[in-house]
């Protein structure tokens, strides 16, 4: 029983983490309909700025995050002036193609300045929790309760602030919310910078139990394209339920099954439910 | 006060609007006239900044906007409520017409006695304001749409067919609507096919064919013109 709830630990812990990335990923892909590859490239970076300042500048671990954040949602809104801006109107395709060659051009600057080599990310808090007779890294209860903390904000902020509002305006009705005056292009900046800002604080989260290399944002960003299109595109409840549920089979497979199968299981999940509903858990686009 | 000259709109070969010249005066209910695909959703997308003129110039009270971005446009006060009403489906009624004045966002106050003032003109959407917008019928969402219009305050209001879909009793009730707001002395461009009760509350009135201005005159003129009543009011 102690290694159910364990896995249940792991699960939403996992879980927290691939919602956070795809939250980001549906806000784009919602608003914008650009399916942007970069953004695991994007996740990856932020793991690398913030092993930069804890590292070598010797920043503590969260003003390393919200460092990481700020460098990331700069970057973010980087590539939507240069790269991704100039596409407007262009085919998807061409935005898909783009947002690849991002993800190969980030990952090969990254490893030009910091090499091929796996790195660490020390975190502060790596004492053990005791709590109703189980066992509970403290890392991973920060990792759940942050993101749970970062999901309510961002709700708020979507729901009740001006500014959100436009956000979910253009979701539901681009040439709606240009004829209320809504400058698209100001709320793409802001969309790329706060989904870039959470694929950073997922990675920084995540990396002092995993590790820091140029591929990791790789797997992530494929299991991210799984959740969003699990939970409904441009779905924000359809990202962090989709989080969740890959988080839990994985955590659940790893141990019932076998670690080896870890990551196929997300995938096969994926083949099965997209068989039995073609449009996702949470169709309708966002909220 | 509005004053077209020359506007020239092509999409890709096609020539959209050619040379559309007109002007509305402060106050004024001006109709457009024409059938589907005649240029009149173009024309208020161009005046609206939403599509890039090839030639021509839009003055509005004596300074050019046709370069303008569309929210500046709604800013110095010429709002467009679209054909197909293009609302935030998902968001509550009072959400989408708070949103409508989202170039007046700092003065909150103001916004919020002009929402009763919509409240008062649609009664029914007081009622409704907590449904998301999507929930409503055709006409209840027209009366959003141009609640939402009315939001950004106007100084010239766009309304492009606002009585298509709509049953014959609901059309009664938004052209009263308009002529309300138009007798407050908001100047309105109205474009219609339903030519005939559009005239009844028009000053003056436009015919618009192929992106051409074909025929200008007041109402009595153009409701007693022999080539209006066959092609438009089928009398």
């Amino acid at each position: 029983m102690v290694m159910f709830f364990q896995q249940i630990l792991n699960g939403l812990t996992l879980g927290s983490v691939y919602s956070l990335v795809a939250l980001g990923l549906t806000l784009i892909y919602g608003i914008l309909h650009i399916p942007n590859f970069s953004h695991g490239a994007l996740y990856m970076v932020g793991a690398y700025f913030a092993y930069f300042f804890a590292g070598s500048l010797g920043v503590p671990y969260w003003g390393a995050m919200a460092g990481a954040a700020v460098v990331v949602a700069l970057l973010a809104v980087a590539s939507e002036r240069l790269v991704f801006r100039p596409l407007r109107g262009a085919p998807v395709l061409h935005d898909m193609i783009a947002a690849i060659g991002l993800l190969l051009f980030l990952e090969a600057v990254v490893q030009a300045i910091w090499g091929a080599d796996f790195h660490r990310l020390q975190s502060p808090h790596t004492q053990i929790v005791h709590l109703f007779g189980l066992v509970a890294p403290a890392q991973r209860l920060l990792i759940v309760a942050a993101a749970f903390a970062l999901m309510l904000g961002l709700h708020l902020f979507l729901q009740r602030t001006v500014m959100g509002s436009t956000i979910i305006a253009m979701a539901q009705d681009r040439e709606g919310a240009a004829l209320v005056g809504i400058d698209a292009s100001r709320v793409s900046m802001v969309t790329f910078a706060i989904s870039g800002a959470l694929a950073a604080v997922a990675a920084v989260l995540f990396a002092p139990i995993s590790l820091v290399y140029p591929a990791m944002g790789d797997l992530v960003i494929l299991k991210a394209f799984v959740i969003i299109i699990l939970g409904g595109m441009g779905s924000l409840p359809g990202a962090i339920l989709g989080g969740m549920v890959i988080g839990f089979a994985e955590s659940f497979g790893a141990f019932y099954i076998s670690t080896n199968y870890k990551d196929i299981i997300a995938f096969a999940l994926f083949v099965l439910i997209m068989s039995v509903r073609p449009s996702g858990l949470f169709p309708g686009g966002v909220r | 006060m509005l004053r077209l000259d020359g506007l020239t709109l092509h999409y890709g070969q096609f020539r959209a609007l050619d040379r559309v010249s007109l002007h509305a005066g402060p106050g004024e209910l001006v109709v457009m006239l024409g059938a589907n695909g005649a240029g009149k959703s173009s024309l208020f997308l161009a005046i609206s900044g939403l599509r890039k003129l090839s030639a021509g110039s839009i003055r509005f009270n004596e300074r050019e906007v046709a370069r303008d971005k569309p929210s500046d446009i709604v800013a110095s006060g010429i709002v467009h409520c679209p054909e197909g009403r293009k609302l935030f489906p998902g968001m509550s009624v009072a959400k989408n017409l708070m949103l409508g004045a989202y170039v007046h966002r700092r003065d909150r106050r103001g916004s919020d006695a002009l929402i009763d003032r919509v409240f008062g003109l649609f009664p029914m959407l007081h009622d409704k304001r907590n449904d998301p917008a999507g929930s409503l019928s055709g006409g209840q969402q027209q009366m959003v749409a141009i609640g939402r219009a009315l939001m950004g305050r106007p100084q010239v209001l766009l309304l492009d067919e606002p009585s298509l879909g709509l049953a014959p009793l609901v059309v009664r009730q938004v052209l009263a609507a308009i002529k309300a707001i138009n007798a407050e002395g908001t100047t309105v461009l109205l474009a219609e096919q339903n030519a005939y009760a559009a005239l009844q509350i028009a000053d003056r009135a436009y015919v618009i064919e192929s992106g051409r201005i074909v025929m200008e005159g007041d109402r009595q003129t153009l409701l007693n013109d022999e080539s209006i009543r066959r092609a438009y009011i089928g009398a």
